[in-house]
């Protein structure tokens, strides 16, 4: 089923290549791959954060986010593929690029021995830009962690107390790219939606990139402009969340059947893709550009007992689901 | 506050006030302890005379010393990419020569915390202080640059080895190999092979000077090879190290997963 192949969502005048200011874009991958010894986990990445825009990075477990990532931080040397920061390599990029980036990996990796405050005006010296104590306290404030007492470790924090630290870590150099896996991981809902709206916020009103990297649609959904599906090591959707919603409204149809669906011949089976049968019910999905008079004429043909057929909600949770379905019927790695 | 010294001051901080740190420097006060009642209290070793005790003592300070530098050094790598604090790290904008810097200076407060802890028993061993200074300049000059190329030699493995375990036992496996000199007897050290090992270990290089200046009396001028053999693995280890956490050259090489 053709929903496999890498599939760019957006017209190629569509990307974010540079910004209103003619600067280069914060973050540009195009077709990436990437080879761990005999295995290929990247193969064919694209990628494109705009200034003041929040991009998610969805994809399962294990799809290659994080890899992705790490070579978009010059950590990870690419197999093949065009990698831009600000519109420099990243692995050739001078040191200071790094303190345009924000950066909040999954584990959180703090000193627990330090204070809050201590912890972020040592984190600023590293980013070459130190703070004082009043803007580690406004640090502090903004991710709501003002409240836990000023002299107490980081060590003895809660999980979502640390996940907060880390957001404020990432902050502390006031990055022009915010890169984040999975930040509202341990966050209790308060704590997430708090955390999804300061991220709004700041690519709003300052102008920041957010790479927002996360298997949770609804993060996405709420605060994203845009968002990129990995699937298995490729890109196989990008684009406005628009017009992901558009791509999957109408291809998703759940069945009423009056008893047991027998089995497709193959030439019907080329139209769609069949998520759930059972002997009351039934999902499909539609292969792009098939129209569904021509899949129920099949299907009707092909003797299914079609009682009666339902559009499902159109929604970027449907795209995502049937993107990684198809990939984990296939059971495919690059 | 340059990079260097803020991730100095941090790594000296954990040693210093976690549990973990503390309770390495009370088994080293132990250990310590344990020797100096053995220099003192057995009948064979209260028979050493006062200069040979005291060399004795220094040779096991840069034991512990290089012990403490090399499970530094592997944590300061390994560990910090297991506990995923390597990552963030490496993504700030502190060149990577200066993270290298500020691990191995947390390294050197380390070692100079064991020197300190050792100075009383240096000094309670000797009963009468008088090697007590060339000890000392000896373990100033000579242990610190071993303690410090076994922790950047610790750290380069820490960055090769996917696994922390793999890297400490690399690590704990190579140190022996390097402090074989205290442990083998004289004889086989007088051997074709124990002369050329000696020729060329770090850890032969300090304790040769040490026994060169506290037992026999030399002049820390007279100490050039032994000098130049430990600050050469100083930097020979610096540089493994460095090259070790420099930004990935060839597709798939990467440090950090």
């Amino acid at each position: 089923m053709s929903l496999s192949h890498t599939t760019s969502l957006d017209p190629p005048d569509d990307r974010p290549r540079t910004g209103s200011d003619g600067a280069a874009p914060p973050l540009a991958i195009e077709g990436l791959s990437v080879r761990r010894g005999s295995r290929r986990v990247l193969a064919d990445v694209h990628l494109h954060v705009a200034r003041g825009e929040v991009c998610g990075l969805l994809g399962p477990n294990g799809a290659g986010k994080t890899t992705t990532m790490a070579v978009a931080l010059g950590l990870l040397a690419p197999e093949a593929g065009r990698v831009r920061l600000f519109g420099a390599d990243p692995l050739t990029a001078p040191d200071a690029l790094r303190a345009r980036i924000g950066l909040m990996p999954e584990q959180d990796g703090l000193t627990g021995w330090m204070t809050a405050a201590d912890y972020l005006q040592y984190w600023a010296v590293l980013q070459g830009r130190p703070i004082g104590a009043a803007r580690a306290a406004a640090l502090i404030e903004e991710v709501g962690l003002a409240e836990a007492p000023k002299r107490m470790p980081a060590a003895r924090y809660s999980q979502g107390m640390r996940r907060r630290l880390a957001v404020a870590r990432a902050l502390v150099a006031e990055p022009e790219l915010l890169i984040l896996d999975e930040p509202t991981n341990g966050l209790d809902p308060r704590g997430r939606l708090r955390l999804l709206g300061l991220l709004r916020h700041l690519a709003r009103s300052r102008g920041v990139a957010v790479l927002l990297c996360t298997h949770l649609i609804e993060d996405v959904e709420r605060i994203a402009d845009r968002a990129t599906v990995i699937v298995a090591g490729r890109t196989v959707a990008e684009g406005s969340l628009a017009k992901l919603r558009g791509h999957a409204a109408g291809r998703r149809f759940r069945l009423a059947l009056g008893g047991p669906a027998p089995s497709l011949p193959a030439d019907s089976a080329a139209l769609l893709a069949i998520r759930h049968a059972g002997a009351e019910e039934a999902l499909v999905e539609l292969a792009p550009g098939v129209a569904p008079e021509t899949v129920w004429r099949a299907l009707l043909f092909a003797g299914w007992p079609i009682r009666e057929v339902r559009a499902e909600q159109a929604g970027l949770e449907a795209l995502y689901l049937s993107l990684t379905g198809a990939h984990d019927a296939a059971g495919d790695r690059p | 506050m340059s990079p260097a010294f803020a991730i100095a001051r941090r790594e000296g901080g954990e040693l210093l006030t976690s549990p973990r740190g503390l309770a390495w420097l009370l088994a080293a006060a132990f250990a310590f302890t344990g020797f100096a009642l053995l220099l003192v209290g057995s009948t064979q070793l209260g028979l050493l005379d006062n200069a040979q005790v005291v060399y004795d003592m220094a040779g096991m300070t840069i034991a512990l010393g290089a012990l403490l530098t090399a499970v530094m050094g592997v944590d300061a790598v390994a560990g910090d990419r297991e506990r995923g604090a390597l990552l963030p790290l490496l993504a700030t904008a502190a060149p990577r020569r200066a993270i290298l810097l500020g691990k191995l200076g947390g390294q050197a407060l380390a070692w100079l915390a064991m020197v300190a802890l050792a100075l009383p028993y240096l000094w309670a061993v000797g009963s009468t202080g008088q090697n007590l200074g060339a000890a000392l300049v000896g373990l100033v000059l000579l242990g610190t640059p071993v303690a410090l190329a076994i922790g950047a030699g610790a750290m380069a493995l820490g960055a090769r080895l996917r696994s922390a375990r793999a890297a400490l036992l690399s690590a704990l496996i190579g140190l022996m190999l390097v402090a074989s000199p205290l442990a083998i007897g004289p004889s086989l050290r007088q051997s074709a092979l124990g002369r050329g090992f000696d020729a060329v270990n770090p850890f032969s290089g300090a304790v040769n000077a040490l026994d060169a200046m506290v037992i026999d009396g030399q002049a820390l001028a007279a100490q050039g090879w032994h000098l130049a053999l430990v600050f050469g693995w100083l930097a020979l280890a610096y540089g493994l190290a460095l090259r070790a956490l420099h930004a990935p050259r060839r597709p798939g090489e990467e440090i950090v997963s």
